[in-house]
């Protein structure tokens, strides 16, 4: 089961010890190119860098070819942030997940997010043949197995030879959870399973419908959930009554309440309304027990978590050594 | 697909495609006017011979029809990839043509209409999931699903057409009294069983001659 | 456009409680000459099978006549007819064939007027469109 402690670290990385700190944590996104071109990357960590604690690098994100997590995560560090890898299920087997994970942790990487991943169909080769060899659920346990039992999953050690030592690739684990999926009250046994598999930190969809979320947590206080895992919150901020509408009507899982959607139509200044509501939420949940920290989803509007985190009174980031 | 070719027989299977309305007598005898009609119009001679037998998925059944298979140039087969292949298979020198696009094996979920339910892989966890099977019924086979694509109890990948099979299996146990079970994280499935494991084959000692 | 070679007939299939008893009043006409008429129990006996084997067969084009909506014997016998009349036209139109060599109408048994026209106007699309 899983605490999260100074005493006795599981990766080490800053985003373990804020949190393991019991203070208010705060993640962004860094979504890589669409191309080789890594000039993207550092313009975005510039925005990022000394306003978070970390950042998630998303894995062909809806189905989208993208630079590969890894590299783009390496690049990033490279800018001063810290990253948290995604891996998704959709395009690698536990052969090149576990691979991977070597790979990640050799290279310096210390967390890692883990997602069923979109589908296919959503992205720009729905032709493609999707693996779905584990879900994520799954994806946490092997994770957690070989840095706690120190195995594969298949039930080998991590190690060269009988006589060589075994290193292991010692990750802080994460997962994903929309409190607005369908159906509810399996959202918080979702996150208990999450929990029975191994995982330190849940990240949530964005949140609009507070009710709703409230209901979740409420769900997720009653089984105890909250102080075994850090729950960081997520939000995105709206440019646009238009964009709140968007959401609302195409994102599968998403509800935007109509109050938010008429303070933007209503709101001469739409982006700085829209920033205003965000800063706002993150006050919300705050209050809400159980709320670890913030995962700021500013869709291709990186340029604004600086002012939000600024805003919500979250600045300076805590250092850690 | 059939240019080039003389002496076309279309051949039906009476079991399952019959069924399912894909390939028996009554499809065969569709095609088989289509294609004489297009001949026609086109100004092309060939001649399309149509017969159906009870299955293609067994040796015995292809009796009736070895002379018309052997007087052939090709035979358009209107089975299931199984039956195209097992044609091929006994009749070694015919060539043998597809006649459908197999999609899937599943059951008549009401007039007119089919749905896939199994997948075949080897070692059934239906028993865990209300009698539902996740592997097939969800659209990424989750075993610790449901995705957060899971809306109104449909699949974003078809929200109009497809149901959630989490949510079933959810609905189901919860009815049953078993949404415990749904709690213990189910651990890696052994897919070498599946076809990717190779594929399959089953001996039955007693049954062998 | 060239006119229809004499050996090729027009079939009419007529539903036997509505345009069958219909075609009982059409009088003696010549501009009906060419064109058979079948008794069918219900329009909804009609499908890709039995249209197609008919164009195979040395039919022009077939029309098949049915009660109105809503006043099948069979209830909802027409109604099948009309789903299957558009199933053998997707067929055809696949097929690179002309889909109007089929063709569903509705009449009630009182209705030969109606009938009359509807099989000349059939009669006229297959003179039209006639390609052999």
């Amino acid at each position: 089961m899983s605490t999260l402690t100074l005493e006795s670290l599981k990766a080490g990385s800053r985003l373990e010890k804020i949190l393991a700190r019991g203070e208010f944590s705060v993640t962004a996104e860094l979504g890589p190119p669409k191309s080789a071109d890594t000039s993207l990357i550092a313009a975005k960590a510039k925005l990022l860098a000394g306003n978070i604690d970390a950042a998630n690098i998303t894995d062909n994100q809806t189905a989208i070819v993208r630079m590969s997590s890894i590299g783009a995560g390496l690049l990033a560090m490279r800018e001063g942030i810290e990253p948290i890898i995604q891996i998704t299920c959709r395009d690698r087997n536990r052969i090149a997940i576990q691979s991977d994970v070597l790979g990640a942790f050799a290279l310096g990487v210390r967390n890692i997010l883990c997602l069923t991943g979109d589908h296919q169909k959503f992205g720009n080769h729905p032709t493609s043949k999707n693996v779905f060899d584990m879900d994520s659920v799954q994806l946490i346990q092997m994770l957690a197995c070989m840095r706690d039992q120190k195995k594969f999953a298949c039930g080998e050690e991590i190690r060269n030879s009988k006589k060589a030592p075994v290193v292991e690739p010692r990750i802080l684990i994460g997962g994903a959870e929309n409190p607005f999926g369908d159906p509810l009250e399996f959202r918080a046994i979702r996150v208990a399973k999450k929990v029975a598999a191994g995982v330190d930190f849940i990240q949530t969809q964005c949140i609009y419908d507070m009710d709703r979320f409230e209901e979740f947590m409420r769900l997720v206080r009653a089984r105890g959930l909250h102080e075994k895992v850090k729950i960081l919150a997520g939000v995105t901020p709206l440019k646009s009554a238009g964009m709140a509408k968007y959401m609302r009507d195409s994102v599968a899982g998403l509800t935007v309440p109509d109050s938010i959607i008429q303070r933007l139509e209503k709101a001469a200044d739409k982006a700085a309304e829209g920033i205003r509501i965000c800063i706002e939420q993150i006050e919300k949940l705050r209050e809400i027990p159980g709320v670890a920290g913030v995962h700021i989803m500013a869709i291709e509007w990186e340029e604004k978590v600086a002012e939000i985190v600024k805003g919500a009174g979250l600045l300076p980031r805590p250092q850690v050594e | 697909m059939l240019t080039g070719y003389s002496k076309v027989l279309i051949l039906g299977c009476g079991t399952c495609v019959t069924v399912c309305m894909a390939g028996g007598e009554k499809e065969v005898g569709i095609l088989a006017s289509t294609l004489r009609l297009a001949n026609r119009k086109e100004g092309r001679s060939v001649a399309i011979d149509e017969a159906t037998i009870e299955r293609q998925c067994d040796r015995e059944f292809f009796d009736t029809v070895r002379d018309r298979i052997s007087n052939a140039d090709a035979v358009l087969s209107m089975a299931c990839g199984v039956g195209v292949q097992f044609l091929a298979e006994v009749f070694p020198d015919t060539i043998v043509l597809p006649g459908l696009d197999t999609k899937f094996y599943g059951a008549t979920v009401g007039q007119g209409v089919w749905a896939e339910r199994c997948s075949g892989c080897g070692s059934c966890v239906i028993a865990d999931f209300g009698g539902i099977c996740p592997v097939t019924r969800c659209s990424k086979g989750l075993l610790n699903g449901p995705c957060g694509g899971s809306q109104n109890g449909k699949c974003e990948v078809d929200p109009k057409g497809t149901d959630c099979g989490w949510q079933l299996i959810y609905d189901r146990m919860k009815k049953l009294g078993q949404l415990s079970k749904l709690e213990t994280v189910t651990p890696l499935k052994d897919w070498s069983t599946t076809r990717f494991g190779g594929p399959g084959t089953i001996v039955k000692e007693d049954a062998l001659p | 456009m060239r006119a229809r070679s004499a050996a090729a007939r027009i079939t009419v299939l007529l539903c036997e409680n509505s345009a069958w008893k219909a075609s009982a009043e059409l009088p003696a006409d010549s501009a009906l000459r060419g064109v058979d008429f079948v008794k069918i129990p219900c329009s909804g006996r009609v499908d890709a099978g039995l249209l197609l084997s008919l164009l195979e067969h040395g039919s022009a084009g077939v029309l098949a006549v049915g009660c109105p909506k809503d006043d099948c014997t069979f209830l909802r016998g027409n109604y099948r007819a009309e789903k299957r009349v558009s199933a053998t036209r997707a067929i055809l139109r696949e097929a690179g064939l002309d889909e109007g060599l089929v063709r569903l109408s509705f009449v009630s048994a009182m209705d030969a007027h109606r009938l009359r026209e509807s099989v000349l106007d059939f009669k006229r699309y297959l003179d039209d469109n006639s390609s052999s």
